[in-house]
């Protein structure tokens, strides 16, 4: 956080992300977000992950662990920043075999 | 200059009678006419009486302008600045902003997209492309679900198609990249995607259930 501000702690996520209110400030600035210190100067928007991302967008008043409309799948993924530019950037690739394929010729031994 | 407050009046130092005959005397603004009945609806011009001309010389001699300008600066500066700081705080969203595909599961795992291709058809950018094949275990199901991130123009209608609510566009609008390529979304990318924003996704979708 570059700047000072009083707030209320409203919880922790698992990334060590804090989420903070203070509802004296006006309607827009009331809720922050202080990114956890593992990342320093790196802070990025993309690092919200999508529990806090409705409480933190003004969505609901409901921290994530008050809300019930939110599910818990054991098939969900942990949640990644914005990696272009990264070695993990995304990289499109077919899923399908392609419909036309070059002719190997048969070798003759 | 007869509507704004003087701070110097050298002139007009008569008396309250001679002071009500002035402001009297001040004609409304657009009540102007020429003999030939037009309306002069253009800014008037300024007095050239000898006391509005001292008047007005008197203002800039002693700056009063400047020093009440001054003041609005300074006023500016107590005042709490109207802008949010990003990304520390975000601006309010709606649920149903339309941001970046997803494509969902049922809570078994199961992908829910049955390659009806209804999303495809409706799609007026042409940006989704769509491969469907049976699989081993022969239910119907997509082998390619790209989308051109770039071609899209997120109108939402393959969220408003879809039958089964497999492809819905989720809440995240911070995926810009560095290259055209990396916006070219293939079936594991939104599937992924999907994986990663089911909370949020299913928050939205539990927030407008009453009007769907």
């Amino acid at each position: 956080m570059d700047e000072l501000k009083i707030g209320t702690l409203k919880g922790i996520d698992k990334y060590g992300n804090k989420y903070y209110e203070n509802n004296r400030f006006f309607y827009g600035r009331n809720r922050w977000i202080e990114y956890a210190p593992k990342y320093g100067t790196d802070y990025d928007a993309s690092q919200v992950p999508a529990e806090w991302y409705g409480w933190l967008h003004y969505k609901t008043d409901l921290t994530p662990d008050k809300d019930p409309a939110r599910p818990k799948y054991k098939w969900m993924v942990d949640h990644t920043e914005n990696l272009s530019g990264f070695s993990g950037a995304y990289i499109p690739y077919s899923t399908t075999r392609p419909k036309i394929e070059a002719w190997v010729p048969p070798k003759s031994s | 200059m007869s509507n704004c407050i003087k701070l110097y009046s050298l002139t007009n130092r008569g008396s309250l009678l001679a002071r009500l005959t002035s402001i009297q005397a001040v004609k409304p603004r657009y009540a102007s006419t020429t003999k030939d009945g037009y309306i002069y609806v253009n800014k008037e011009e300024p007095s050239m009486n000898l006391g509005d001309v001292t008047d007005r010389a008197a203002q800039t001699i002693f700056m009063t302008e400047m020093f009440r300008g001054f003041a609005v600066t300074l006023a500016h500066v107590f005042k709490e600045p109207a802008t949010i700081n990003y990304p520390f705080e975000k601006g309010p969203l709606s649920p149903r902003f339309r941001g970046e595909h997803a494509l969902r599961r049922y809570p078994s795992g199961e992908e829910r997209c049955i390659a009806c291709k209804l999303c495809e058809a409706i799609c007026p950018a042409q940006a989704i492309t769509i491969e469907a094949e049976e699989r081993a275990d022969g239910s119907r199901r997509t082998t390619r679900y790209d989308i051109d991130m770039t071609k899209c123009i997120y109108c939402g209608f393959c969220q408003e198609a879809c039958p089964v609510d497999a492809i819905v566009e989720g809440p995240n609008f911070e995926y810009s990249t560095e290259s055209h390529e990396e916006l070219l979304y293939n079936k594991e990318k939104l599937l992924d995607n999907g994986d990663k924003w089911e909370s949020e996704i299913a928050a939205n979708i539990y927030a407008d259930h009453l009007y769907r």
